[in-house]
């Protein structure tokens, strides 16, 4: 044994201490970390571990009031499905709707009331309790209510139907304020004002689209974003492939190719605001042929003497022989549909242009039957319209605002900061109001410049139900539940109103103790009406009946026997639409529409909407502007470079993608992004092409004709990465799109029954 | 027996014809041209049922998208006349698969359901299969990727989350197949009902322009849509024999 | 020429004595670990023994463990069942009244797992515990080991001779071994357990 110095032993003992310490956590490191189970304290009746828990409730992702599954595992929500027994969707669902768990689950959430604590827009705010915060409203409103000022307070939402917007009703009204608004950028005001005009009903009908053969579609997305996508998509499927012996065939009249002009099988390109032009020309062609042997033929005859082919042709751009070749098929082809609305209706002659398309359908007899335009009857519970605020009530309000009329504002789910041009001034005026209230779940652009924020729970928390406005035929209802338990200290937003209303004394007209308690009892009176498929004698099994299906329907359709006011046909005329700033100075029109993905920009927070390619030019994560390539060229531009669009109010500024399928002098920008708050996934991302819209209107309804502002377009010289989707945008003979002609139709039987009455 | 010739020896047994009909299902889709709209239901469907992550803006340029089911388009013509055709792209579940003969590791094979999988925990990452997949619907994980908290409490248990280095892509949601299968013991039959599963994609379609079933059942609503005749298979001539058919667009004027 | 490398390696000698004792170090830091340590059982927040309840009570697993025929996992039982038998039975001792503690705060019992299976398998207790599995021999014994007499749960796994394996993880051979000595139907495929 050698002698061993101490300096050595040392050594050796620090490196065997050393070298067992690394042992030691060497192991340790490699170790499967320890997890918990985690039991019960007392077992939840309603779901076990490990088994899936399915609700059913209502889409609130838009306004169409889809029926939706919602697939829950340890009460947790994991899926999205269509309510197969629902019958707007039926089953199925749209990449929206797909969306919903990340609104739920979504990391820029409001966790719990707070109270602006710096300037307005600072983004500095401190928690508060919901006591305080309730409180502090109250208080307000009771000083005002007491000094008969209660019209100084103004109640802002989405549109909301059902129960939740009788509650708003009562609540404002118990104030003494007349101010409830709804505001939707995509609400189809003028829509509803051709309808009444023409129907006069302030309902909408029932497109059956499902039973058509023949589809004129002027300007509506109706796959992409017009009213209901999902249910459209549906009866587009069985018109097209889903009978034995018809193929139904689809035609879009509208200046850029949207989803549904994709889908169509003619794509007709009218320069903008002439779609009603056209459609009056359609009708001159049906009378002079003879198609139309009404006992008001005459009249018609003579209304329309001024739309003749040749000369609508020369105002819209589509050939005369086109037009005749349109007006014979669709007189010819039984049913056959008209449909008009998105950017047709959104332009100075918006309601005359869907008068005209109205007027279509009633000239070769498509009203009222299967296939055609099916008139809705009274829908089982409250609907929301009559509040729908418009551009022209947005300009009153901000007036009022500005004047200092407004004391309070309560603001719910809706945005104008962002869906409003910055030329109405909205913005401002919030400046003027001493108090702002918002009820939204996430930090939006408006709740930005809120004092007090009471944040609501997501619809997958909440109580509610909806009433689907247009109805599908007959009255439908379905009640929403809560599919998982609050996340955050949020509450739903008519237990927000009731708990202002308990405060402020309001029980003989609001008694309920909480939401849920209104919907039941609302449910009590459909349940002592009588009708509809689950006939039970006490309401606790109705409600059971009813939660578990999801929705609710009585198998009543409506008699329709139509007569046309001959007054009506007197006003039948479009003028040519107006557009602001001269053409020689703004050489373009600006055709903005809403995002297939993104929608008005609601989903713009929704990481999976982000990253989803837009359907027609593949690009994510931004904006960009579509032009022709021919004007491309013209401007000496290509994909990816920056130009400034600019017109009288406004300019932003966006990459250029090359389109095929737009006229050439107008230009086209989806809405969704721009956001300046709205979250870490919206925010900072493109732009927002309403900010720059002129403030022209649809003179009868008041709407804003967003379809009507003049652009000029000015090359950066910088360019842009396009974020999108690789490969070519054309097959190059590699045939991987096949196409067949229009002979072979055969009886593809994958067909699902379309009609689904709920059971 | 070497390594080698159990591995080619099995390999030929699984390409000889009338293999797959001693088994239970050959499952099959059709998709319908003449229906689909190109919303991407399906795309966002995919991705709440699969665990598909968020790549992000800068990764997403980079080409390193995950879908497993996409919307491709093709634009044919030039104004006025001018045309967008879509079509959905997802793993074919080719019974004569490129991408399994190229697997150094057989984390990808046939299994005997007719479908062609992929073992995320076999798998090495060599992405050899992604390139001689013809139809470019392999996905690479190329990072970890990360759910913002809470997001990740809407992952599906039923669904493994892929790690960095991991091959993935479509499956025909098998997870939903395996517990069709399961629920049809329970019941005590010996096969699942035609129309009892459907992978996400599927079950969304507004359009109902997928379909889903055993192709084995004549009578199954995909073996009746597999023989309409404007039934077609993309990149036919490469004779992979997909197992996703095409019904072909109508194209006619209005 | 005649060079020797001796010179140079002598040298090197007590740096090679350090790193030999360095790694001999390494191993006995990761044996004491691995033996010592080895989280194959670990210590629950509250004693609670198989041997007393499965074994000398002989209650059946599936009183307690309620979801392992309809569901992919077994269940944890709730805190309230064992309050249920508790609240008459054994009360005073200490661990009862750790349990009652939590039961009167309302808390769930933090268990730590000690049987767990890696995230890309799909296994369901459902089909395992069947009435066909059952008529197979297959009892919970056969994969958790006899649970029934141990006080505290230990990771035990099974040979292909039937033998038990104390401190031996669950790997894909015991699964395998299984559904080919049974002929599972498709038992071999990769996605009938791979998710």
């Amino acid at each position: 044994m050698p002698n061993i110095e101490r300096r050595d032993f040392l050594k050796l003992v620090g490196a065997g201490s050393v070298g067992v310490g690394a042992g030691f956590y060497l192991r340790e490191s490699i170790k499967h970390p320890m997890e918990h189970l985690i039991p019960h304290v007392v077992a939840p009746e309603d779901f076990s571990t490990g088994i899936d828990t399915w609700y059913n409730t209502v889409c609130s992702m838009c306004a169409a009031g889809c029926g939706i599954s919602v697939r829950t595992r340890e009460g947790r929500v994991k899926k999205i499905e269509g309510n197969p027994s629902h019958p707007v969707s039926q089953g199925r669902l749209c990449a929206l709707g797909q969306a919903g768990p990340q609104v739920l689950y979504n990391p820029d959430r409001l966790t719990g009331p707070l109270m602006q604590t710096g300037e307005r827009g600072s983004g500095a705010f401190a928690q508060i309790t919901w006591d305080e915060g309730l409180s502090k409203v109250a208080d307000r409103l009771d000083l005002l209510r007491a000094a008969e000022r209660g019209n100084r307070v103004c109640l802002l939402s989405q549109g909301v139907r059902g129960h939740l917007a009788q509650l708003f009703e009562r609540f404002v009204d118990q104030l003494g304020s007349e101010r409830l608004l709804h505001y939707d950028f995509d609400h189809p005001h003028t829509l509803y004002a051709a309808n009444q005009r023409f129907f006069g009903e302030q309902r909408l009908p029932y497109y059956d689209l499902k039973n058509t053969r023949y589809l004129l579609s002027f300007g509506a997305d109706y796959l992409g974003s017009w009213i209901s996508p999902v249910h459209h998509s549906l009866g587009f499927g069985h018109s097209r492939q889903g009978r034995p012996d018809v193929r139904g065939r689809f035609v879009q009249i509208e200046p850029r190719m949207s989803l549904s002009g994709a889908a169509a099988d003619e794509w007709i390109a009218a320069r903008p605001g002439t779609e009603g032009l056209l459609a009056l020309a359609v009708a001159h062609h049906i009378l002079s042929k003879g198609y139309y042997q009404g006992a008001d033929r005459a009249d018609w005859i003579a209304v329309l003497a001024g739309y003749t082919t040749t000369e609508v042709a020369a105002q819209t751009g589509v050939p005369a022989e086109t037009i005749v070749r349109l007006a014979d098929a669709f007189a010819q082809t039984q049913p056959s549909l008209a449909i008009g609305g998105g950017s047709a209706g959104n332009h100075s002659n918006g309601v005359d242009t869907l008068v005209a398309v109205n007027a279509l359908n009633y000239l070769v007899g498509n009203l009222g039957k299967a296939g055609g335009l099916v008139f809705n009857p009274e829908p089982a519970g409250p609907t929301t319209h009559p509040h729908q605020a418009s551009y022209r009530t947005m300009l009153e309000f901000v007036e009022d605002a500005r004047r200092g009329n407004i004391e309070v504002l309560i603001v719910n789910g809706t945005n104008p900061v962002f869906t409003l041009p910055s030329a109405a001034g909205f913005a401002e005026a919030l400046a003027e109001i001493p108090l702002i209230v918002s009820l939204s779940s996430f930090l939006d652009e408006t709740t930005a410049l809120a004092d007090v924020i009471l944040p609501s729970h997501t619809y997958l928390e909440s109580w509610g139900d909806d009433f689907p406005e247009p109805g599908v035929g007959f009255p439908v209802g379905a009640v929403s539940q809560p599919v998982a338990s609050p996340l955050y200290d949020t509450r739903a937003t008519g237990d927000i109103i009731l708990g202002l209303a308990q405060r402020l004394d309001m029980n003989d007209v609001l008694p309920w103790s909480s939401m849920e308690d209104c919907i039941k009892d609302g449910w009590r009176q459909i349940h002592e009406r009588g009708g509809g498929d689950v006939r039970t004698e006490s309401f606790e099994s109705f409600w059971r009946a009813v939660l578990t299906a999801g929705v609710w329907g009585e198998e009543t359709h409506r008699e329709s026997t139509f007569t046309l006011d001959k007054s009506v046909i007197a006003g039948i005329g479009v003028q040519a639409p107006e557009f602001s700033g001269a053409s020689d100075d703004y050489p373009f029109i600006l055709h903005p529409y809403l995002s297939t993905t993104l929608h008005d920009g609601r989903a713009a927070n929704l990481p999976w909407l982000q990253e989803l390619p837009d359907p027609m030019t593949s690009v994510v994560y931004g904006s960009w502007v579509e032009m022709n390539p021919v004007t491309a060229k013209g401007l000496g531009l290509t994909e990816g470079d920056l130009v400034d669009i600019e017109s009288p109010h406004g300019r932003i500024r966006a990459p250029v993608y090359v389109y095929p399928a737009i006229m050439p002098d107008v230009i086209a920008m989806p809405i969704g992004q721009g956001h300046a708050e709205y979250g870490r996934y919206a925010r900072n991302r493109g732009v927002n092409p309403i900010e720059i819209l002129s403030p022209q209107m649809e003179p009868q309804t008041g709407s804003l004709a967003s379809s009507a502002t003049r652009v000029k377009i000015t090359a950066t010289g910088r360019r842009a990465e396009l974020v999108k989707t690789g490969g070519n945008s054309r097959d190059l003979g590699r045939n991987i799109v096949q196409t067949t002609g229009a002979g072979q139709h055969s009886a593809n039987l994958n067909s699902i029954p379309i009609t689904v009455i709920p059971s | 027996m070497s390594l080698l010739d159990r591995f080619t020896d099995g390999w030929r047994k699984y390409r000889k014809p009338g293999y797959y009909e001693e088994f239970d299902y050959h499952w099959a889709m059709t998709i319908d041209l003449d229906k689909c709209t190109g919303c991407e239901a399906c795309v966002t469907a995919c991705q709440a049922e699969n665990n598909l992550p968020i790549v992000g803006e800068k990764a997403f340029a980079e080409g390193r998208e995950m879908k497993w089911i996409r919307i491709e388009r093709y634009w044919e013509g030039e104004y006025p006349d001018v045309k967008l055709r879509f079509i959905p792209m997802l793993c074919q579940q080719c019974d004569s698969a490129p991408c399994e003969t190229v697997c150094p590791v057989s984390a990808t094979y046939h299994n005997q359901d007719g479908l062609n999988t992929q073992i995320y925990n076999r798998c090495i990452g060599t992405r050899s299969c992604a390139v001689y997949c013809p139809y470019e619907v392999r996905y690479f994980n190329w990072n970890d990727h990360q759910w913002d908290a809470p997001l990740e409490q809407q992952l599906n248990p039923d669904v493994t989350v892929r790690e960095k280095g991991v091959m993935e892509k479509c499956t025909f949601c098998i997870q939903r197949i395996r517990q069709a299968k399961d629920h049809a013991k329970d019941d005590g039959r010996r096969r699942v009902r035609d129309g009892e599963v459907q992978p996400a994609c599927v079950q969304t379609c507004p359009a109902n322009a997928l379909v889903f079933g055993d192709r084995k059942d004549p009578n199954s609503q995909v073996s009746r849509s597999m023989n309409d005749p404007r039934a077609y298979r993309v990149l036919e001539e490469l004779n992979t024999d997909p197992s996703v058919v095409y019904l072909k667009k109508v194209d006619a004027k209005g | 020429m005649n060079v020797s490398i001796v010179p140079g390696l002598r040298a090197l000698r007590p740096a090679a004595l350090v790193g030999g004792t360095l790694f001999l170090g390494l191993l006995v830091g990761y044996w004491a670990n691995a033996t010592w340590y080895p989280g194959t059982s670990p210590e629950q927040p509250i004693e609670f023994s198989h041997r007393i309840h499965a074994g000398e009570n002989e209650i059946p697993c599936m009183y307690c463990h309620t979801q392992a025929r309809r569901s992919i996992s077994a269940g944890v039982p709730s805190v309230s069942k064992c309050v249920g038998c508790h609240k008459e039975i054994a009360t005073e001792r200490p661990q009862i009244r750790k349990l009652m503690s939590y039961w009167q705060n309302e808390e769930p019992i933090p268990w730590i797992k000690v049987h767990d299976l890696p995230d890309f398998v799909h296994f369901t207790h459902k089909r395992h515990v069947s009435a066909y599995a059952r008529a197979a021999g297959i009892e919970c014994q056969t994969c958790h080991g006899p649970v029934e007499t141990m006080d505290r749960i230990r990771v035990t796994s099974r040979a292909i001779d039937g033998s038990f394996q104390l401190d031996t993880p669950w790997e894909m051979g015991l699964c395998l071994n299984c559904h080919r000595q049974h002929q599972v139907e498709h038992g071999t495929d990769c996605w009938t357990c791979h998710k």
